[in-house]
């Protein structure tokens, strides 16, 4: 769920929210000739995977849906261990997953016909949702035409908290005077922030936030989900779409802006199961794959995750908080 | 995939069965039942009995949602998740969190009733803030709970894990605070503590040999009762869950407050040796047993006989 901060309503900024909603779905169906018509372009909601998506009326189910799909990755939980009668509740918050795989530098090539620098990736992430908070510690090898024979692994950790966004020398640097550096990142914070919302739990989770804002349509047979972002992301699109078993596939996210091209995202989720060495029947993609600005930037196996709301914190130091007063 | 042989159900019915003797406990006295259909604390009502010295008095035979262990409702509540009807906050952060209403649901098998009461036991954002070099100590702790956790082997919950007392006998110069061993997720021994209020001062850290209850001192501040402890051991964690272990150096207030048929307890965790910063528990509340008769019954033995067949990780 996004802290306060991320979940300010920018009734103001509505119109141009629909605006860009509309340009989303243009662009998300073929360009159709007539936008205003429902559902911009897709299909309107007559039938879903689950049989949940069409509520009384025949009208499409959007709250039916986002139950399926929070139950679908195990986020919508109850226990019978003296909560029989308690509503289902979004259960997860933090989360911690290590993956390997490919990950592409940002720098574009000098010629165009050159491939992306790829690096083979050790790939860790520890995030949670209360508040919004992510930290990935990369360790890349380069790999690929661009290897550079002998080079050094490059180990990066990246944290965001919020409005707040730094890097670290070492997990927790900056709290201990003496052990480790962070350096703010202030500018990377909303690219950091929109990482943990494209998850699936992010998705869901921003989805019902979302509340009327959230729609659905099917496209090619499969529901999809479109809303606005809020807060800092407040002017950032999702388009989510679902498989049969309800599941996130495939997410793309549009900015208003087209200049913000960070913001501009296509992430595919795939080989759900729950990968934890601690069983919890939370479902997690074994397989995401991303591009960001139309370019290719991390293809990951996930090894194993810990989804048992594991003790992760994201104390800001104080360095970084004075770096964004100033 | 590292994962392990699955729980086996067995496992998880003696879990459930070991609610069973608080559940008798409290119900049959007229206290809490484990069927909540929320998670907010009680309402106060009536007033606020004083003592002779003009101290709120807090005699009496709490429970509620509080301490007593009851099954998910009570931990959700220890953790500052508020669960309404269809709404669900965390009081710490102010966050909203989904809530989908009840409505008749497909039934659930131990394990998976289980799996679930492990997540929402650990929703809550109110967590300790250790320096990092602890960070993940405290993650493998809670990992291997099942070993790991004291009280698992019946070793006394100490202070401040075991919360707020079922039963409190105020004299003058002295509190007697009672802890009836509950089963559940702290399933260990009756304990008491006789905390002075004469106006003493601490036995120096130094001279004291640490011990789970540590040395209390109790002192009114207006109408709340603060109790300051130190002098613990390294042995004991400081909450129900997570692996939040402590140094030597711990450092402990509680304060109780009464307010009408309420008794609202908190305690602050001070201990520079390994947190960042003190931290302070979610206020609990406990609920006075309306029952000029009721007692506190006798609380059936720890007796640890699960650890040899556990065959995963998964945990309370």
């Amino acid at each position: 769920m996004p802290a306060k901060a991320n979940m300010t309503t920018v009734s103001n900024n509505k119109v141009l929210v629909l605006a860009v909603f509309a340009g989303l779905a243009l662009q998300t169906a073929g360009a159709q000739s007539n936008a205003s018509k429902a559902g911009m372009g897709a299909k309107s909601m007559d039938a879903g995977p689950s049989g949940a998506a069409v509520g009384p009326g025949g009208a499409p189910d959007v709250a039916g849906t986002l139950k399926s799909a929070a139950e679908a990755v195990g986020l919508a939980r109850w226990s019978g261990v003296g909560g029989e009668r308690l509503p289902e509740v979004d259960v997860v918050s933090t989360m911690e997953f290590w993956g390997t795989g490919t990950t592409y530098g940002s720098e574009r090539p000098s010629k165009s016909s050159e491939a992306l620098p790829a690096f083979k990736t050790e790939y860790h992430v520890a995030l949670g949702y209360n508040p919004p908070a992510m930290r990935v510690e990369m360790t890349r090898t380069s790999s690929g035409p661009s290897a550079q024979g002998g080079a050094a692994p490059l180990h990066t950790i990246q944290v965001v908290r919020e409005k707040y966004a730094w890097d670290e020398t070492e997990i927790g640097a900056g709290l201990i005077p003496g052990k480790g550096t962070a350096t703010a990142a202030m500018a990377a914070a909303n690219n950091r922030l929109l990482q943990l919302w494209i998850l699936p739990y992010g998705v869901i989770k921003a989805a019902v936030a979302a509340g009327d804002k959230t729609k659905m349509l099917t496209e090619n047979g499969s529901t999809v989900l479109t809303f606005p972002l809020s807060g800092s992301l407040a002017n950032v699109l999702v388009k989510a779409t679902l498989d049969a078993n309800n599941q996130v596939s495939k997410v793309e996210t549009r900015p208003d802006n087209p200049a913000l091209t960070d913001l501009a995202t296509e992430t595919l989720y795939s080989d759900y199961a729950d990968h934890g060495e601690i069983a919890t029947d939370v479902k997690s993609p074994g397989h995401i794959i991303r591009k960001q600005g139309g370019r290719p930037a991390l293809d990951i196996q996930v090894k194993t995750l810990d989804a048992n709301n594991p003790y992760l914190v994201f104390p800001v130091p104080a360095n970084v908080k004075d770096a964004a007063a100033h | 995939m590292l994962r392990y042989v699955r729980f086996s159900r067995a496992i998880a019915t003696l879990g459930l069965l070991c609610l069973l003797p608080a559940t008798v406990f409290a119900q049959a006295n007229g206290g809490p039942r484990m069927d909540h259909e929320n998670t907010l604390p009680p309402t106060p009502t009536g007033p606020t009995p004083r003592t002779p010295d003009g101290h709120p008095d807090l005699t009496g035979l709490w429970n509620g949602l509080a301490d007593n262990l009851l099954g998910v409702p009570n931990q959700m509540h220890n953790v500052g998740i508020e669960v309404g009807t269809d709404t669900t906050r965390d009081i710490h952060s102010g966050a909203q969190i989904a809530t989908w209403p009840l409505q008749k649901r497909k039934r659930q098998n131990n394990e998976q009733n289980e799996r679930a009461a492990t997540l929402l036991r650990r929703m809550g954002s109110n967590r300790p803030i250790y320096k990092p070099e602890y960070w993940q100590r405290v993650r493998d702790l809670d990992a291997n709970s099942n070993e790991e956790d004291p009280s698992n082997s019946c070793m006394p919950a100490g202070v401040p894990r075991m919360g707020s007392p079922s039963l409190i006998v105020q004299q003058p110069t002295y509190v007697l605070f009672v802890y009836p061993g509950q089963g559940g997720l702290i399933a260990t021994a009756t304990s008491y503590r006789m905390i002075p209020t004469d106006g003493r001062k601490h036995t120096n850290l130094e001279d004291l040999d640490g011990t789970w209850n540590g040395e209390s001192i109790g002192a009114w501040e207006g109408d709340t009762m603060v109790v300051d402890s130190i002098g613990f051991n390294s042995t004991s964690w400081f909450d129900q869950l997570g692996g939040y272990f402590h140094s030597e150096n711990m450092h402990v207030i509680e304060r109780l407050h009464r307010d009408g048929n309420t008794l609202t307890w908190t305690a602050t965790v001070e201990d520079p040796d390994v947190l960042l910063e003190p931290w302070t528990t979610t206020p609990r509340v406990a609920l006075l047993n309306p029952d000029p008769k009721a007692v506190l019954m006798e609380s059936l033995p720890c007796s640890e006989r699960d650890l040899a067949h556990v065959v995963t990780k998964e945990h309370h």
